[in-house]
């Protein structure tokens, strides 16, 4: 074993080539794939069988963290710590309080979107070795990458290079650690 | 699979069993309103009553579809495309309720007290408005609004029907051209039209938000109704081959999105309202939220608003042709509460209490309508071949 | 990519450009020298921004004193502004969040820009309510925390605590849902540095701020669904916090503010103004920055027909209102309605309605909406006109209340003009730094919509 290398990345000049590409390597049989592209692609996510995203879910807990929390908030202080008249409202003014109760909704639930994504990801992420492929800085502006990783159990250097060169790339590039 | 391979007009199958349906439709609604109307010689208050609100939800449907016929020429967005010959059909009803609009006018003693001279003279408020809520005026009010929906019915009809032979930009924007004033004039017509015949119920009582609550109960029952049929015809050709649940989607959508409108108009108003604490508009609510009424109330904010609301959030919901049906259907029920809360509380002050004639009346207006629905509805190719939006519209929905 | 399109879709970026094209032409901005217009709009923008500041201290240092209120219009110039300014917000996130649900593709290429100006406009409103309480430095009484002040809390039945509540959500999320939109262009920019000038500072910022942003596939799926979310809750927010704005004034007993259409009316009306705000600084910018390709002809078209769609919607409100003033029977709104229409303060309201109802009513005609110029000067009025319609419910509702013998006028000090003037030197100096430092155009989604409706060709 010689050293170790991140993956196999083969350039395309077109999304279509991409999701193609995709499809194919998924065909053989590589499991370990990612795609890179400087916008999102609908057919991707198909091409690479990707599962459904849990950020919904996180959504949907935040959202009812928040709402609990601005009604509660309410409640506690206006009902329980400190009951006082104000202008001649029942202490529990529910309509009112459906107010900040929403807006405590919305906040909790986008920022729970936001960190939960960030999570998700592994953002932000310093360092990684895709970027050391120095044509891979196009991949932000115009072209478009597959990358094999090294840790697919069929891969191999000369097989997965030669399967990526039989795509049609515009060049496939070893990625270094 | 292009546009011109496709025959858009219902199969004779199809064709058969809307016929049986509309033959099934009459018969149950003429009987039935004939039950009705029977009774309403014994108690024409009640009759009248019911007459009204089952009208009010009819004509909200129609008024709904036209109106989300002329939305969808002015987006031009493809999720318009597949319900347009239905929101045609139903727009072509027009006419009927016309007709079906005299037991009102004959109901107005019935129904409006400032229509009573006496009760005018001993009312300082209503001898104010007498002005505005007089007999002649209100009938004059009702025959502009419907002269006003017919014409555009017409115009919208006529001009759809001239693009299946002449496909083209140019019919197409024409009816976009028709569109922006139409929907102008809904805004005015459903919100005067609320005014005249359910506001004015309580002649001392008055919100500016009414008619946009109407405006949105219009939108969400129309597109529940849509969706309804649209499933329904769904099993047979030609929408057998083009509907997917990426269309049902974005209708669910829709729906979805009014059924928020209507929420947020009626909270608006109910926290305005409740924070004002008026003499001269509290009442209103007073009478809506305590004893029977106050229980119909919260099964409003719960199955008109919650639950739906819930429900809709889940994408899986919307995609499901039977769930998405059952919420449509579940909402336009819901709408004829809301309705029902709307107007009879005026009637049977603080009492709840329902009539054997609010089941009874609201079928046999319904089985009418329909029947001319479905009567109407097969005259033309259900899709409309010439849309320039066509088969974008159809490609939208191959996964 | 086989995506179908009708035979009425035209290309939403003219000029048939290739993805590399966009970033060239978008990132040139930021390397490029500022022009002489720039520098030009830049001083006049930051003379107001320091005029403002001279105001805003001498009013701190000395008291509310120095405004034109009194007694009974204890609102006047400072609310309108505030009331103003969310407004503009508004169109921002309509833009970025209710046209993305809706699927109208032509939003990329303005969305950004919308949503930079939907930020500084809130900054900009956020500005008065706390200057007229006073005591800036105590803003944070404004929301509720354990304290040891005898248990005192805020009122959660008042709407100025819900606007606290809202303006500071409205805020964070409208700024969170910027920032996620802009992480992929970033990341465009950094790589784009990367070869001219690595290791600057400006390389360096650009890579921590994009977060070492991959444009994986593995991102990018959550990304959508995040962007989904946040437009999805960016929508309901917006017009809550419109709704709550109107209830400032709704949930008073005062005629002329106790109306229960107040919040559609209000949102519609921000969105108005808001959209005219967004064509004016478009307008601008199209040319300044050379970016007719991106903003045609089209999307000013379709704003334009936004225009006209809010124009009615706030004139049949005006309408409404009146008419339910004389329905109600109730002799004091018919007397503020009256007022409004032929008192002293008449011109403001007949200036409201010849720059809300009667000028947009030019937008039906096509080649109004197609020049330019015109629209240029109708979004201008459009601002005019929304300035003064809160001006009118503000001032008009409280100069002539109840009580005759309490009647008074209002007339603003040399101090709210500059305040005024300020907000307005704020928001444009922050417009421009942000044309000079950030991609004006989000470059990833106009990207992924070059190829829309190309196949029709022609130019729009």
């Amino acid at each position: 074993m010689t050293k170790t290398i991140y993956g196999m990345m083969a350039e395309f000049d077109t999304p279509g080539a991409l999701v193609n590409a995709a499809r194919e390597a998924r065909a053989k049989g590589y499991r370990k794939l990612d795609a890179y592209s400087p916008f999102p692609i609908e057919e991707l996510s198909e091409a690479l069988h990707l599962h459904k995203s849990r950020l919904p879910l996180i959504v949907l807990i935040g959202g009812i963290l928040g709402g609990l929390t601005g009604y509660l908030m309410q409640y506690y202080v206006t009902v329980l710590y400190f009951p006082i008249n104000v202008a001649g409202r029942p202490l529990h003014s529910w309509p009112a309080y459906i107010i900040i109760t929403f807006e405590m909704t919305i906040l909790f639930a986008a920022l729970s979107a936001v960190f939960g994504l960030l999570a998700l990801c592994g953002l932000p992420m310093p360092y990684h070795p895709v970027f050391n492929v120095p044509r891979f800085a196009l991949a932000s502006r115009n072209r478009f990458f597959l990358c094999i990783e090294a840790t697919d159990p069929l891969f191999d250097r000369k097989a997965t290079s030669d399967f990526l060169g039989t795509l049609e790339p515009r060049e496939v590039s070893e990625v270094a650690h | 699979m292009t546009a011109s391979t496709h025959s858009f007009t219902a199969p004779a199958d199809l064709e058969k069993g809307i016929k049986s349906w509309r033959t099934r439709a009459l018969a149950v609604g003429v009987v039935a309103l004939a039950a009705g109307a029977a009774g309403g010689l014994g108690n024409p208050d009640q009759f009248f009553r019911s007459y009204l609100w089952a009208y009010l939800f009819f004509v909200g449907v129609t008024i709904g579809c036209m109106a989300l016929l002329m939305l969808q020429y002015l987006t031009g967005g493809a999720w318009g495309v597949v319900i347009r010959r239905l929101c045609e059909a139903a727009t072509r009803t027009f006419p009927l309720l016309l007709v079906l609009f005299l037991p009102v006018v004959l109901g107005i003693s019935h129904l409006y007290s400032w229509s009573h001279p006496e009760v005018a003279a001993a009312d300082e408020a209503i001898r104010h408005k007498q002005a505005y809520l007089n007999v002649p005026f209100f009938l004059g009010r009702a025959a502009f609004y419907f002269l006003g929906w017919i014409v555009f019915a017409l115009l919208l009809n006529k001009w759809s029907l001239a693009q299946d032979t002449e496909p083209g930009s140019r019919q197409q924007l024409k009816l976009q051209l028709v569109s922006g004033p139409g929907l102008l004039f809904f805004g005015l017509s459903v919100t005067f039209m609320a005014i005249d015949w359910v506001m004015s119920i309580d002649p001392h009582w008055s919100s500016t938000m009414y008619g946009l609550l109407f405006i949105a109960g219009e939108g969400l029952s129309s597109m529940a109704f849509l969706i309804t049929t649209l499933v329904i015809l769904s099993r047979s050709r030609p929408f057998s081959e083009v509907i997917t649940r990426r269309h049902l989607h974005d209708l669910g959508k829709l729906m979805f999105a009014f059924v928020m409108v209507w929420a947020y108009f009626s909270f608006s108003q109910f926290l305005i309202i409740w924070a004002g604490n008026l003499p001269e508009e509290i009442p209103w609510y007073v009478r809506r939220l305590h004893g029977g009424w106050g229980w119909v109330g919260l099964a409003l904010a719960a199955f008109h608003f919650a639950v739906p609301f819930l429900l809709l959030l889940s994408r899986d919901i919307k995609r499901n042709y039977n769930l998405l049906t059952a919420v449509a259907v579940w909402l336009l029920v819901m709408r004829m509460v809301d309705l029902y809360w709307l107007v009879m509380p005026e009637f049977r002050k603080g009492e709840f209490g329902v009539s054997w004639m609010d089941f009874v009346i609201p079928i046999g207006l319904g089985g009418i309508w329909l029947a001319a629905f479905t009567w109407q509805l097969p005259k033309r190719p259900l899709l409309p071949p010439g849309e320039l939006h066509l088969e974008e519209a159809l490609a939208h929905g191959r996964d | 990519m086989a995506e179908i399109c009708s035979p009425l879709r035209l290309p939403l970026i003219a000029g048939r450009k290739k993805p590399a094209a966009v970033t060239e032409d978008v990132c040139r901005a930021l390397t490029r020298p500022p022009s002489g217009l720039w520098w030009a709009a830049f001083a006049a923008a930051f003379a107001l921004l320091l005029l403002g500041t001279a105001a805003v201290s001498y009013q701190i240092a000395t008291g509310v004193g120095t405004w034109g209120l009194n007694t009974t219009v204890g609102w006047a110039f400072d609310i309108t502004n505030f009331v103003f300014w969310v407004g503009i917000g508004h169109a921002g996130t309509l833009i970025s969040a209710i046209l993305f649900l809706f699927r109208q593709r032509w939003r990329t290429s303005v969305n950004r820009s919308a949503e930079a100006m939907t930020l500084f406009a809130v900054m900009c409103a956020g500005i008065f309510p706390v200057i007229h309480t006073g005591r800036p430095w105590l803003a944070y009484w404004l929301f509720p925390y354990p304290n040891f002040r005898g248990s005192l809390w805020i009122n959660f039945r008042s709407p100025l605590a819900w606007d606290c509540f809202a303006i500071s959500t409205y805020f964070l999320i409208s700024a969170t849902f910027w920032y996620v939109g802009l992480i992929p262009d970033l990341a465009t920019v950094r790589d784009r540095l990367a070869s001219t000038e690595g290791g600057s500072l400006r390389h360096r910022l650009f890579s921590i701020f994009s977060l070492g942003w991959n444009g994986s596939y593995r991102v990018w799926r959550h990304y959508e669904v995040l962007y989904l979310l946040l437009a999805g809750l960016a929508t309901p927010l917006v017009i809550s916090v419109h709704t709550i704005v109107s209830w400032d004034f709704a949930t008073a007993v005062i005629p002329g503010w106790h109306a229960t259409i107040f919040p559609p009316y209000f949102v519609a009306g921000a969105i108005f103004s808001g959209i005219a705000m967004v064509l004016t600084l478009m307008l601008v910018a199209r040319k300044a920055m050379g970016l007719e390709d991106y903003i045609t002809t089209r999307h000013v078209d379709v704003m334009c027909k936004l225009l006209l769609l809010t124009s009615g919607i706030v004139a049949l409100a005006y309408g409404t209102e009146f008419f339910t003033a004389f329905y109600s029977g109730n002799p004091y709104e018919e007397f503020v309605f009256l007022n409004r229409a032929k008192g002293p303060f008449a011109w403001a309201y007949w200036t409201m309605v010849s720059c809300n109802v009667l000028v947009p009513q030019l937008l039906w005609f096509r080649r109004v909406r197609r020049s330019m110029g015109v629209v240029f000067v109708l979004s201008l009025l459009i601002n005019v006109g929304m300035w003064f319609e809160r001006f009118v419910i503000i001032v008009t509702s409280l100069h002539r209340d109840f009580l005759p013998s309490s009647w008074a006028s209002y007339r603003p000090t040399i101090v709210e003009v500059s305040t005024l003037a300020g907000s307005f030197g704020l928001f444009f100096t922050c417009f421009l730094i942000f044309c000079r430092i950030l991609p004006v155009i989000a470059m990833g989604e106009v990207k992924a919509v070059l190829s829309h409706g190309q196949g029709n060709g022609g130019e729009a």
